[in-house]
């Protein structure tokens, strides 16, 4: 019995980490995710998010515009991009429970300063 | 230089490795089975699988030829394959720039060269097939809205100038394009969609696929399988292997994660393994190509290699050992990927040879600035300051510029037989623009084997497999040993076009 409850205090612990740890990593996600999984996880908790969960809240045009880059570097723009253009799935380059590299570092060197990894 | 970012690129790539490995001897792994007692989930009229190149122009193609219902499955979550990240270079005889610039050539030329570069185990009938209709491709991405600077270049192993390149220098220039003209005419694209397998009937022809939904390259994440029913058929336009390193390696033991890759992640050959396991006929595996104009100072196809494909023409590759020349730059990619790893130091280590190019001449190319301001290649306004960075010993250096100079002037190359052609009037001249040379895996030679309907033949009946169609890198022996730079987007477009029609035909 001591087991089990150690166990299930464990495993409220994990959960409750995670949870934290994707408010952690995005501050603005805290008010809107909350403790709700099933806000980014539309597919079932152990699914991942769809392509279309971020969509609820972000605009693809709106975050092209905000990370757009002068026109010589505007193909750079990871919203708005050379080589698949607003359609890049979010979850490319961004995660809430762990860290990650933007996809263009697979070939290039740019600089993404604001990119939490 | 750049090692710590080298270091990160290796581990991304080991990372992939393992992550496709896992995938591989995963227990759900699908293979094919018969269709008998399916319950078939969706009835499609025109499967293509692969939303590259081959895989777009196939679904333009079929729907222009009156088909209704055409499906694109992509494993990734993002379309275009290794198509949207080439660059963007498009090979073709007899065309309208050609005619403008007096270019003389024609479909034979452009097949003879191929067949050079093939050292003699290429196949001319479909490269004929190819080069014949590769102006009838160029005029579906116009017509789809793509662009093309305004002159031609002329690549390594290509007897004239006929290369046509995208404005962006990427093939994203095509497959962006390509792709709104599928959704224009109402064709069907599905990402995060993986092929699992085909399900065939009594005679073994190919009566519909497994699909895996939801599927997310790389992640522990099951998905969901499906059964389509292919009414006209399946297009498998795939693309290569060349990501996938344990399948690679299995054909050259040379090519382990160490060395680089430009191809797209998805890159890794299950869609060419299951036509094996089909019956399909494997050509030419072992030759794996590997692409003499990239950069270890970056990863994948990067922003140098469209630089130095683009200059080499007009600069001198240095062994920076010996400060002598050690190529042709404009040989084909075989011979300058080999002569490039065999630039090393006293103790055998690589040493990457440097690029030089009058930067008068090396930034009319779009590239050029960009290499510089992200640290992949230098500037330098002396020669002593740029043998100072490489450690190049000065006076073989410089004796060399000179001697090269001459042949710049006389335009005959003694030392390596250089068409010098492009070269005429650039001498090698203060200020300079430099970047280092290494081979990255780029391209599969190997595949299954098609005829010039694209058809997959089967390999006891050697008749054509029913039902089953393949188009671009994932189709072998149209090349031979080694494929001339800008001759697969013609290939990869020409034979899905081909493929739709024998398709509709059918």
């Amino acid at each position: 019995m001591k087991t089990l409850k150690i166990m299930l205090a464990l495993g409220m612990l994990s959960l409750a980490s995670l949870s934290v740890q994707a408010v952690e990593i995005r501050d603005h996600h805290k008010e809107v995710i909350g403790k709700d999984c099933k806000a980014c996880h539309d597919k079932g908790i152990k699914q991942f998010p769809s392509d279309q969960a971020c969509l609820q809240c972000h605009d693809v045009s709106e975050l092209a515009k905000q990370t757009a880059r002068s026109e010589q570097d505007k193909w750079q723009n990871p919203h708005n991009n050379l080589h698949y253009g607003k359609e890049l799935p979010c979850q490319e380059c961004h995660s809430e429970h762990e860290t990650k590299k933007p996809l263009c570092s697979n070939c290039h060197t740019f600089k993404y300063d604001k990119h939490k990894e | 230089m750049n090692k710590i970012d080298l270091l990160g690129r290796r581990k991304f790539i080991t990372g992939l490795g393992i992550a496709a490995g896992a995938a591989m001897v995963a227990p759900a792994m699908a293979v094919s089975e018969k269709a008998t007692g399916i319950k078939w989930d969706q009835e499609i009229e025109i499967v293509i699988i692969g939303s590259g190149f081959a895989g777009l122009a196939a679904a333009i193609e079929a729907k222009k030829l009156g088909a209704k219902d055409v499906h694109i499955f992509e494993k990734m979550s993002y379309f275009g394959g290794n198509s949207a990240i080439n660059g963007g270079l498009f090979a073709a005889p007899v065309t309208p720039m050609q005619q403008k610039e007096g270019v003389e050539d024609s479909v034979e030329r452009m097949v003879a060269d191929q067949l050079a570069a093939g050292r003699g185990i290429a196949d001319e009938a479909l490269l004929r097939h190819v080069a014949s209709h590769a102006m009838e491709a160029l005029q579906m991405t116009l017509d789809a809205g793509s662009e093309y600077h305004p002159y031609l270049q002329q690549l390594g192993g290509h007897s004239v100038a006929r290369t046509y390149q995208t404005t962006v220098s990427c093939g994203a220039g095509i497959t962006q394009p390509l792709l709104k003209k599928c959704r224009e005419l109402g064709v069907n694209t599905h990402n995060r969609s993986k092929f699992e397998g085909f399900l065939v009937g009594e005679k073994g022809e190919v009566l519909g696929i497994k699909m895996r939904e939801n599927y997310h390259f790389g992640e522990d994440q099951p998905g969901k399988i499906i059964h389509i029913r292919a009414k006209r058929g399946v297009i498998m336009a795939t693309g290569g292997f060349a990501q996938n390193v344990n399948l690679r390696m299995a054909q050259d033991p040379t090519l382990t994660s160490e060395v680089g890759c430009t191809n797209a992640p998805g890159a890794t050959g299950e869609g060419m393994y299951e036509m094996f396991r089909l019956g399909a006929i494997p050509v030419h595996l072992a030759h794996i190509q590997s692409g003499p104009w990239a950069s270890p100072d970056e990863g994948g196809f990067g922003y140098v290699s469209n630089y130095s494909i683009y200059n080499f023409p007009h600069s001198i590759a240095i062994n920076r050992l010996t400060g002598k020349r050690f190529m042709d730059e404009i040989a084909d990619r075989k011979t300058r990927a080999d002569a490039e790893l065999a630039c090393r130091d006293e103790q055998g280590n690589a040493l990457p040879p440097i690029l030089i190019t009058s930067y008068a001449d090396s930034k009319k190319h779009p590239n050029t600035e960009k290499v510089i301001k992200y640290n992949v290649g230098w500037k330098f306004d002396s020669v002593e300051e740029l043998a100072k960075h490489f450690n190049v010993p000065l006076n073989p250096l410089k004796a060399q510029i000179e001697e090269y100079n001459g042949y710049v002037k006389t335009g005959k190359d003694a030392q390596f037989g250089k068409n010098m052609t492009k070269a005429k009037d650039k001498y090698i001249k203060a200020p300079f623009t430099v970047v280092r040379l290494w081979p990255k895996v780029h391209y599969c030679q190997g595949g299954v084997m098609v005829n010039t309907k694209a058809e997959v033949k089967d390999s006891f009946t050697g008749e054509p497999i029913k039902g089953l169609y393949a188009a671009g890198e994932v189709c072998g022996g149209i090349h031979g040993v080694s494929r001339l730079g800008s001759c697969s987007i013609p290939e990869c477009m020409v034979m899905g076009m081909t493929a739709a029609r024998s398709m509709m035909k059918a």
